[in-house]
């Protein structure tokens, strides 16, 4: 369970370019969930998501996971937590080029010491799973849209987080791929995950999967 | 005089400390004011990034202060050829009023410093700030010091004057002379120092590995490891210089750290002081072993610090042996004057 507490964000306090993204936003995020936050643009969705995901601090308020307060920890510790709980697909796949898809996949687990045998399995595992292994050697940049959407998606899975995080997943896809896109999100859920996303694609929130929605206005949930 | 390179780094280290000291005590007293982590507040939040910030920057300034210590003892060394009567560091310090208080200063300086940067350690190791108000009351207790150092040094770089005739060693750490703290040290019996130095190094070691093996007594190491490095200090002067100089009247503290003497004074200072720091700090953390944040790694790290301090005591110990046994000079009995 997630919990946010009167959560603010202003960017650039003090200066004339000062920018309130959340105002006191208080939400409570189940867990085994999907839930979508769901607005136009500017309405604070990715800055919340960041926040959530230990990506970024607060200005004020108290963000809470599994009952212990998270955003007062000291960076190191924010750190291990993002490499453990979260897992993170952006709107654009953030591959690394120059480098094969085994090796994008595989380098968030690094830091964690894994022997490099079982971590080469896990991830030839995950891409199986989502019909990619025959591109594991491949260089990143030889993917097609919805390939690199799919690597980047094997990449957030490689430590087991327990919370998936998409900030705008299907901005870059089309309808079928979008689709495509849905049905993992699915068997995440199956598999006991909580999944957060952010999205203004009707064809996202408006899922039968998505267990919630909620609506983010001027950095204010809509009641 | 003060355009001297060595006095220049002397007194932008200074300067730099204590500003650095200063601006993070702005914070810390705010800190200290204002702190709540079970608050929410703007406030709470840019001060938990502020400490950040402040404590990474005292670390420096920190180390900078015990790197300080040396490079003062280096400079009084160095300039020791432009004074008249100085033979080494201790008539370069006596050439105005303030060269021995400022390196009192530094000496203690160097201690709470240390203290600070083990206990800055042991706050990050928690995820909830432990020891942050205690880490930010010592600051505001260094911080007078700091600055009264920066002070001091400079009143003694800025009061040289090169046409005093200052004292050489011999008279300042002579056992003939009655007045004087250097020159009370000399005087004390080397032979029955000597065995206070052992009898006194055995019961902190004892008492170290002790506390290594059991967990029991920290308090008592860390006392023990401050008398131990009064009485070393005070050995120094009384027995171990005579044994390094091969002589039998000459008691300084400084020559040791002369080239003639292949440096060793700043391989037994260093050894001494860090055994210090690590001994004290030993004490200095034993309180908060139950603290629900720390209790998985603060035990493990005292045991750290007492096993550092164990064995700097023990190489400090094991290099005055060396040089009392490769020493020329024997002494059979003690001379009265």
């Amino acid at each position: 369970m997630i919990e946010l507490v009167n959560v603010k964000k202003v960017f650039n306090a003090g200066n004339p370019s000062e920018f309130s993204a959340l105002n006191s936003v208080s939400l409570l995020i189940e867990e085994n969930q999907v839930t979508v936050l769901k607005g136009p643009s500017g309405s604070g969705k990715t800055t919340l998501l960041s926040i959530v995901g230990c990506m970024s601090r607060p200005s004020a308020g108290r963000v809470k996971l599994q009952g212990r307060e998270i955003t007062s920890l000291p960076e190191r510790f924010l750190t291990d937590i993002r490499r453990k709980t979260f897992g993170f697909i952006f709107q654009q796949p953030n591959l690394i080029k120059g480098i094969s898809v085994l090796d994008n996949v595989m380098l968030p687990a690094y830091p964690l010491g894994e022997k490099r045998v079982h971590l080469k399995n896990k991830a030839m595992k995950g891409l199986a799973a989502l019909n990619i292994a025959n591109k594991a050697a491949s260089k990143v940049e030889w993917l097609s849209g919805g390939e690199a959407q799919r690597a980047s998606i094997v990449r957030a899975l490689i430590n087991d987080p327990y919370i998936i995080i998409a900030d705008e997943p299907t901005a870059h896809l089309d309808t079928k791929l979008s689709y495509r896109f849905m049905e993992i999100i699915e068997t995440f859920k199956a598999e006991g995950k909580t999944v957060i996303i952010t999205s203004h694609d009707p064809l996202v929130y408006e899922s039968s999967m998505v267990d919630r929605v909620v609506n983010l206005r001027d950095g204010q949930i809509e009641v | 005089m003060i355009l001297h390179p060595t006095v220049i780094a002397n007194l932008l280290a200074a300067y730099i400390s204590s500003f650095m000291v200063l601006y993070a005590l702005f914070y810390g007293v705010q800190i200290l004011k204002y702190w709540d982590i079970e608050n929410g507040h703007e406030l709470q939040l840019v001060l938990e990034r502020k400490t950040y910030l402040i404590a990474t920057l005292l670390g420096y300034v920190f180390g900078l202060q015990l790197l300080s210590l040396f490079l003062y003892i280096f400079t009084a060394d160095s300039l020791t050829p432009l004074f008249v009567g100085a033979m080494c560091a201790a008539g370069t310090l006596n050439v105005d009023a303030f060269g021995y208080p400022t390196l009192v200063l530094k000496i203690v300086n160097f201690i709470v410093a240390g203290l600070w940067l083990v206990l800055n350690y042991a706050d990050n190791q928690g995820y909830d700030y432990p020891l942050i108000k205690k880490k930010y009351l010592l600051l505001a207790f260094i911080a007078p010091f700091i600055v009264l150092e920066t002070l001091l040094e400079s009143a003694y770089f800025l009061s040289m004057k090169a046409d005093v005739i200052t004292s050489c060693c011999g008279s300042l750490f002579s056992s003939e002379r009655t007045t004087g703290l250097g020159s009370e040290m000399a005087a004390l019996p080397a032979l029955s120092m000597l065995r206070i130095f052992y009898g006194v190094m055995f019961c902190t070691l004892a008492s170290g590995i002790f506390f290594c093996i059991k967990s029991v007594g920290g308090y008592f190491y860390a006392a023990l490891s401050l008398l131990m490095f009064l009485v070393s200090l005070v050995s120094i002067v009384s027995f171990i210089s005579l044994y390094i100089y091969e002589l039998p009247t000459h008691h300084c503290p400084f020559c040791i750290i002369m080239e003639e003497y292949h440096y060793l004074g700043y391989l037994l200072y260093l050894l001494l002081f860090g055994a210090v720091v690590s001994g004290i700090g030993v004490g200095v953390l034993s309180p908060y072993r139950q603290v629900e944040s720390l209790k998985l790694m603060l035990n493990g790290f005292i045991r750290k610090l007492a096993l550092a301090s164990l064995i700097l005591y023990a190489a400090f110990t094991a290099l005055v042996t060396y040089e009392i046994v490769t020493s020329s000079l024997v002494i059979a009995y003690e001379v009265v004057y």
